[in-house]
């Protein structure tokens, strides 16, 4: 790395943390194929802490290429990009991440599913298990502690990979259209549940999706990006207050700011 | 079950007891009447007592079993555990499996029995080289099956790993060797089926002892109901190992089926309870 670069790095993390920033980017890119294939191109955010942001746009703007960067799965090929003040490099246990499948190792029960992130750093101990037992009563599943993935719904798969997510203690929540395999009751239930919980536990939550009312119902803001190639148009504010009923996608206010995020969309 | 299930199941098995027995007499009568040549197929009845000669009043048998499945039990066992520690490891190393994958296919085309002169050879007679050909027929299922196990990883789940800062070490022990479980099992009943065919080559090469020594002795000396006898012995042991098999990969996969999964949760919710001094329930 280039003395200019460390600097900017060490500016932006002084002034970031101030700030209250979290997760902040300046010209992310990444590019596949040595540069043949642009999926991601310029995006500078910054993220508060305990914000709840939502990345919406179709396939192929970059959605979910941001996300792993801020995952530290992929490696970007452009800008800068810092955690809690820090350049990412590869994975960090303050970052959680959860899949559209839920991804639970079948041979494991839930209460083992939920573990799974602590094995990682010590043996669970008995204060674990209780944790993990308290998360899952959090995602509704006090009966199924002892159930195999197998014997779970789809739904009920996502709810364990949730108090999985939490249990990692990660106080930065990665989400990949988490819900996008379920069916709509089922995913407008868990939305629902999902912001309250993240409520609960104070954490700054992004959110890919790529329907736009459920962005916009879950968020604080909205990341709008648009494809081909991959670039945050518009960060918008979502003015509604918290709680949310689920009646407030049924308002003026709500469905005004759907077609405001779908004509950014349109006309890019 | 309902008496009428009851009674419907014991009807199709005397049916089936009737068929068998029909089968028998006509076989025996075929044999008697010189229609069958007693060479080719020793009527039922001198079979039956052969079973009675060879198990009861001079019991010779037992000890070739003894010494056969003795070998197999070896053979297998060393096999198998060769084949699936070097399926995890050129598995896990891409450089190693680079290197090796051209001699792998080498030998996999190559008949392995056709190699079991040369053991002989290097090895001298005895139990030595038995023991190397059944390792030699048992090594290649468990090796082949756990190196496409390890392989074949579910991507996203690689990746939850990663995520979750797992060393190699990690993803090993808690996604690929559990997940290559099932796979890995299917290569050792394989192994095991191969096992029984391998230890009677052995023993016709080197024919000093073991079954397949005495089935040889029996079809040379033209004693074939003892012959028969020996096979049919084969036949019961194939299938014990198979049902056998079959036991201890429901047991190791228990998340493959039903009754696994129905045991296990009860097991862990039970060792849980112990864990709280009985408080599970409350």
């Amino acid at each position: 790395m280039n003395m200019i670069a460390r600097e900017v790095e060490t500016q932006m993390s002084k002034g970031g943390e101030g700030a209250g920033i979290v997760i902040s980017g300046r010209g992310v890119g990444k590019t596949f194929a040595n540069g043949a294939v642009v999926a991601l191109e310029g995006a500078s955010f910054d993220i508060p802490k305990g914000d709840f942001v939502s990345l919406v746009g179709p396939s192929g703007c970059g959605k979910s290429t941001l996300l792993r960067m801020v995952a530290g799965l992929i490696e970007r090929t452009a800008g800068t990009l810092t955690v809690h003040g820090e350049p990412v490099k590869g994975p960090r246990r303050d970052v959680g991440l959860m899949f559209q499948k839920a991804t639970l190792l079948d041979w494991r029960t839930s209460l083992e599913n939920v573990l799974l992130p602590t094995e990682m750093v010590r043996k669970p101990t008995k204060a674990d298990e209780e944790e993990a037992i308290e998360l899952l009563n959090m995602v509704g599943l006090k009966d199924f502690v002892f159930s195999f993935p197998s014997q779970l719904s789809g739904g009920m798969q996502q709810r364990v990979a949730l108090a999985r997510l939490l249990k990692t203690g990660a106080d930065i929540l990665l989400l990949d259209e988490p819900f996008g395999a379920l069916d709509e009751f089922t995913r407008e239930r868990l939305n629902i549940e999902l912001m309250r919980i993240v409520a609960e536990v104070k954490a700054t939550t992004l959110f890919v999706t790529h329907n736009i009312g459920e962005a916009i119902f879950l968020a604080d803001k909205v990341m709008v990006m648009t494809p081909r190639p991959g670039r945050l148009a518009k960060m918008v504010e979502v003015p509604f207050a918290r709680p949310r009923p689920a009646e407030l996608q049924l308002t003026p206010e709500f469905n005004a700011l759907v077609a405001e995020v779908r004509d950014i969309l349109g006309t890019h | 079950m309902t008496p009428e299930g009851a009674r419907l199941k014991w009807r199709r098995r005397g049916n089936h007891a009737a068929i068998f027995l029909g089968l028998m007499a006509l076989w025996q009568t075929g044999s008697w009447t010189g229609f069958l040549d007693p060479l080719f197929f020793p009527a039922p009845l001198d079979i039956l007592a052969s079973f009675w000669r060879i198990y009861v009043t001079q019991g010779n048998i037992w000890y070739h079993l003894y010494v056969s499945l003795g070998l197999v039990l070896a053979g297998f066992t060393m096999g198998s555990i060769l084949g699936v520690g070097l399926g995890a490891v050129v598995g896990m190393n891409a450089t190693v499996r680079r290197f090796l994958q051209p001699y792998v296919i080498v030998l996999e085309a190559t008949p392995r029995i056709a190699v079991a002169p040369l053991l002989i050879a290097a090895l001298g007679f005895g139990p030595q080289s038995k023991i190397a050909i059944i390792m030699l027929v048992c090594f290649f299922a468990p090796f082949i099956n756990t190196l496409s196990g390890v392989l074949n990883v579910n991507r996203d789940r690689m990746e939850l790993m990663r995520s979750l800062g797992a060393s190699k070490m990690q993803v090993l022990r808690k996604l690929v060797l559990p997940d290559a479980i099932p796979v890995i099992m299917a290569g050792e009943r394989l192994a095991m089926t191969s096992a029984l065919s391998g230890v009677l080559v052995a023993e016709f090469i080197q024919r000093d002892q073991g079954i397949g020594a005495l089935i040889l002795t029996y079809t040379r000396n033209l004693n074939m109901a003892s012959a028969f006898a020996c096979i049919l012995t084969l036949t019961a042991i194939g299938f014990l190992i198979f049902k056998g098999m079959e036991m201890v990969d429901h047991h190791v996969a228990y998340w493959k089926n039903e009754a696994g999964l129905k045991r296990m949760t009860e097991k862990r919710a039970r060792a849980f309870a112990a864990r709280r001094g009985g408080l599970a329930h409350a």
